[in-house]
């Protein structure tokens, strides 16, 4: 099968009227169908149930989903159907495995502005990144399948005469994919459809928060083609996914979320049960305390509106979202000020409102937890800028603090919500060393304009992502490879090249080609 | 006269515009009156050879004003050159300079007056008083002036209001400026009536934080009230207020935005105002038909001024839709632009001729594009008078010469700004200035007269 280069599929062109309204139509469609049902599936098997509630961030009152949360015997049940699905799913030829990824992709093309409206209820996830996530979706299952078929190549090795040397990738096993909601649909997607591509059967657990559009990811990857049995959903709680990581039925484990949770997987993956035969593997891309650098030569009409995208697009709620600003004090008083007056600008709103900068935060608890540190950051500094908080949802007023405390935690821990803190440091070298005194390595923004810094600051920050003079959100599969160092993750790279060999086994097979003294 | 078609490529027609064109090539100035310009050129020539060169300078002329010190200065320029491959002596000179604290001082110093230098060529002054020689000299040499107040992107609602309270102040200094002017009727008065004399250009993108793309009555809300506060002072002033057209993304709000308040019963009366057609835009044909309709639905004391343009934007807008994936909104192809510039042309002046009250301005320096409209407004009927041309300050001073020696009325877009708030602008012209398909760099290479006013 010859496939066309792989092209990220384009946007939808929301400066145009006619895009809009079609998204405002898709969410009067959907909310005429709420609540939702997702039900547990396991091969053929569909559990329905409601243990399990998702509802609209932005009116707490709608619920979005009624779905099944799955229990230990669901659990039990999935593993075993993968076990059976992925022997099925081994065997198929890759051309067939990407075959089902593309026609998944068609099937989600076809869905595209109803399944963003979905997350628009379900996460509140702003229009313009509800429809990116729909398009991120649909980039890895054609991204990952074109890997499928290049993965099955292998890899060249050195021949000599009288022997012949092969290196070919062979699919792991079960996979158990958890996910988490801040891109619902993406996320659960691209771990899921790597492990497909690379010939594993796949268990997804996708967040709490998020259900239905779990309930999407497989339902696309089923209508593509990919056996019932080979990908299963279990919507529930943590107490799922500890399950899953904790099987030794469980070969990978693919998982997006908070760095404690992430630690806690990698602790309990590395502990061999009884009847264990193999190492498990764990991809798992966790939090960060992003930082952007802001030289003196920076062009501030640029560096504003990219800090505060970067900051305060979906309301912050991106691993790759921006925590922190260090700026060289020579500029810092300037910055400072027009970044303030630009997020008392922000709108905070509804997300299904178009032109809406901060959408509410997920939940209570993320309400909470934003609110306490931004009270920490006016004990420990200065709060330079706070926009407005409307009533209702779990919205929380966009915050930039200043001059903070060195040791306040809120210039070290990962707050995921719409906090910026802005630092003025001596020049570039010292706003590296900040950075590398971080746990987390995951983006990096460098606003500079001498060519020479741009190299200096490039070869010393430890993060996964640095972008130069633009925004540090918006990551594009084949173009901006994503995932963090450090104690951000384990360094593997979603839609980019390597990332399925993390879902493979190489196994390299030498044939002694002589036979009595002959090259045969 | 007056039912007079226009065909594209009737043999009269292009006869007209050839007898125009050659009548205004030969009274351009001759290049020994601007011994200056001629200095730029050779140095945009250089630039224009040299893609990584080009990149290199433009880059650095982008940083110049935000380097604070001429040893930062010297860092940065040598910086960029360092990442030109082949290196012309001058600049391998320049790079040996920089290894010295005593010649990087030195070499700082000459960059820097080198962006001046070309600062002053598109940026006449600081301020709208400190234009105010310039804008009375050229009105004395039969010359009319739009003034553009460059300055920092609004990102704050204090930014959006700075920019707004520095336009009504450049309204007064305008009007004041030009208060005690001798007529001049051919600026003055078309077969509309009279024409403002002061006349300020404004951005909708300066006017408010809130422009988004996706959400464009936010942004037309909050510009709304303060362009409402503008045109309120035009009126009072007797000014013409013109606001710009920028990228694709701000279009709708633009468009919607103005053609809304100046149907409002309150601006019934005035004051005189224009809008912006850009012809690189594939569906700027159906804009125009916007604007001639409206025109014609909206009663109004001062006709509409349509100012017809190729459009500033073009590379940020193919690279969007490419970074995007999305089809390009704008010609690829230069002729296409040129074709479509010249249709609108006729489209506009056809209106105008069926009395809609509109009045065109065609903002061009390609020579067959300006000789096309003024061959094509005396073929339906019009008189010069009735047809503005407008060129760019720093880019279409000879052709502004020639074409006000010759009775056209031309007005000159005058950027006025400080030199940090003026960069990006200064870019935009450097490039459209150094790009290979420019009038002028065909003017410039002595492409005979013949092959520039051929129909595209």
């Amino acid at each position: 099968m010859s496939l066309p280069p792989f092209a990220n599929e384009p946007i939808l062109e929301l400066r145009r009227a006619g895009p809009r309204q079609a998204l405002l139509d898709a969410l009067a469609a959907v909310d005429a169908r709420l609540p939702l049902r997702v039900p547990v599936l396991v091969g053929s098997e569909a559990r329905a149930g409601d243990a399990l509630t998702s509802t609209d961030p932005g009116d707490p009152e709608r619920v979005v989903a009624h779905a099944a949360a799955a229990t230990a015997a669901d659990v039990d049940a999935a593993l075993d159907a993968a076990a059976r699905g992925f022997a099925r799913w081994r065997a198929v030829p890759a051309a067939e495995r990407a075959a089902a990824l593309l026609r998944a992709a068609a099937w989600l093309r076809d869905r595209r502005t109803e399944v963003a409206a979905l997350e628009v209820r379900e996460c509140a996830k702003p229009w313009p990144e509800a429809d990116a996530d729909v398009c991120e979706a649909i980039d890895f299952l054609e991204y990952y399948a074109r890997g499928a078929i290049a993965l099955e190549e292998g890899r060249p090795l050195l021949q000599v005469p009288g022997e012949h040397n092969e290196l070919r990738y062979v699919p792991r096993g079960v996979t158990a994919v958890i996910a988490p909601w801040n891109f619902p649909v993406a996320i659960p997607m691209g771990m899921t459809a790597a492990a497909l591509a690379a010939g594993n059967a796949a268990v997804l657990k996708p967040a709490e928060q998020s259900p239905a559009c779990g309930h999407v990811v497989v339902q696309a990857l089923r209508a593509g083609g990919v056996p019932d049995e080979a990908v299963a959903l279990l919507p529930g709680d943590g107490s799922a996914g500890a399950a899953l990581a904790r099987d030794p039925r469980v070969q990978t484990i693919a998982f997006t979320g908070s760095a404690p949770v992430g630690l806690e997987i990698l602790r309990t993956a590395a502990d061999t049960r009884e009847g264990q035969r193999h190492l498990k593997r764990v991809v798992a891309e966790l939090g960060g305390k992003n930082c952007v650098l802001v030289d003196s030569d920076a062009d501030l009409d640029e560096a504003v509106p990219g800090i505060v995208h970067s900051a305060f697009d979906y309301a912050g709620q991106k691993c790759s979202a921006a925590a922190r600003v260090l700026v060289h004090e020579a500029i810092a008083d300037a910055l400072i000020e027009r970044l303030s007056g630009a997020v008392e600008a922000l709108e905070t709103g509804q997300a299904g409102t178009f032109g809406t900068d901060v959408p509410p935060v997920i939940e209570r608890e993320a309400q909470e937890r934003v609110d306490r540190y931004a009270q920490r950051a006016a004990a420990d500094g200065r709060i330079v800028a706070r926009g407005e908080r409307p009533p209702g949802g779990w919205f929380c007023a966009p915050v930039v603090a200043a001059d903070l405390d060195p040791g306040s935690p809120v210039l070290r821990e990962e707050i995921f919500g719409p906090v910026l803190a802005v630092d003025r440091v001596r020049d570039m070298d010292a706003a590296v060393a900040a950075v590398q005194s971080l746990p987390f390595a995951l983006t990096g923004g460098l606003y500079a304009r001498n060519p020479r810094t741009v190299e200096a600051v490039a070869a010393q920050l430890p993060v996964g992502n640095l972008y130069v003079n633009r925004s540090t959100t918006g990551a594009m599969v084949g173009r901006q490879p994503f995932g963090g160092n450090r104690l951000s993750g384990t360094g593997t790279k979603a839609g980019g090249p390597d990332y399925l060999l993390s879902f493979v086994e190489p196994r390299v097979i030498t044939h002694n080609t002589v036979r009595h003294g002959l090259v045969v | 006269m007056a039912d007079a078609r226009v065909e594209v490529g009737d043999p009269a027609l292009e006869e007209e515009i050839r007898r125009v064109g050659g009548a205004l090539a030969a009274a351009f100035p001759s290049a020994a009156r601007h011994p200056l310009k001629a200095l730029d050129s050779r140095a945009m020539d250089l630039a224009a050879a040299d893609e990584e060169l080009r990149a290199a300078l433009f880059r650095f002329v982008d940083v110049a004003p935000a380097c604070r010190s001429l040893d930062d200065l010297a860092a940065h320029l040598s910086g960029f050159l360092d990442e030109v491959g082949d290196k012309p002596p001058p600049i391998a000179a320049a790079m040996r300079m920089a290894d010295t604290g005593a010649g990087r001082k030195a070499l700082g110093a000459a960059a820097a007056a080198g962006v001046r230098h070309m600062a002053h060529r598109f940026i006449v002054a600081e301020t709208p008083h400190a234009a105010r020689h310039l804008v009375r000299r050229l009105w004395h040499q039969g010359v009319a002036t739009s003034v553009d107040l460059l300055g920092e992107a609004t990102v704050t609602a204090a930014e959006a209001d700075g920019y707004a309270a520095r336009c009504a102040d450049a309204l007064e200094r305008l009007a004041a400026i030009h208060e005690d002017l001798p007529h001049r009727l051919h600026l003055e008065r078309d077969r509309h009536g009279p024409i403002p004399r002061p006349n300020l250009s404004v951005k909708v993108s300066a006017l408010t934080p809130l422009l988004r793309p996706d959400a464009p009555e936010r942004g037309m809300r909050d510009a709304g009230a303060r362009l409402r506060e503008l045109l309120r002072h035009a009126r009072r002033l007797h000014a013409h207020l013109h606001i710009d057209m920028e990228s694709l993304d701000s279009r709708e709000a633009v468009t919607d935005l103005v053609l809304a308040l100046l149907a409002d019963d309150e601006f019934r009366d005035g004051p005189s105002a224009g809008v912006v057609l850009q012809a690189y835009l594939r569906d700027s044909p159906q804009l125009a038909e916007r604007f001639i309709g409206w025109a014609g639905a909206t009663p109004r004391a001062a006709p509409l001024v349509v100012r017809l343009v190729k459009g500033a934007y073009w590379d940020h807008e193919t690279v969007e839709a490419l970074q995007h994936g999305w089809p390009t909104p704008v010609f690829d192809v230069k002729a296409d632009c040129d074709r479509n510039f010249e249709a609108l042309t006729v489209r506009l002046l056809e209106a105008c001729r069926d009395g809609a009250p509109l009045r065109l301005a065609v903002a061009s320096h390609n020579l067959r594009s300006v000789s096309h409209a003024i061959a094509v407004n005396r073929r339906l009927g019009g008189g010069d008078r009735d047809l503005e041309l407008q060129v760019l300050r720093g880019l279409g001073d000879d052709l502004q010469d020639a074409l006000a020696t010759s009775g056209f009325r031309v007005r000159v877009y005058c950027p006025v700004g400080d030199l940090v708030a003026g960069m990006a602008y200064l870019v935009r012209r450097l490039l459209e200035n150094t790009s290979n398909e420019s009038f002028l760099h065909e003017q410039a290479r002595g492409i005979p007269l013949e092959e520039m006013l051929r129909a595209p």
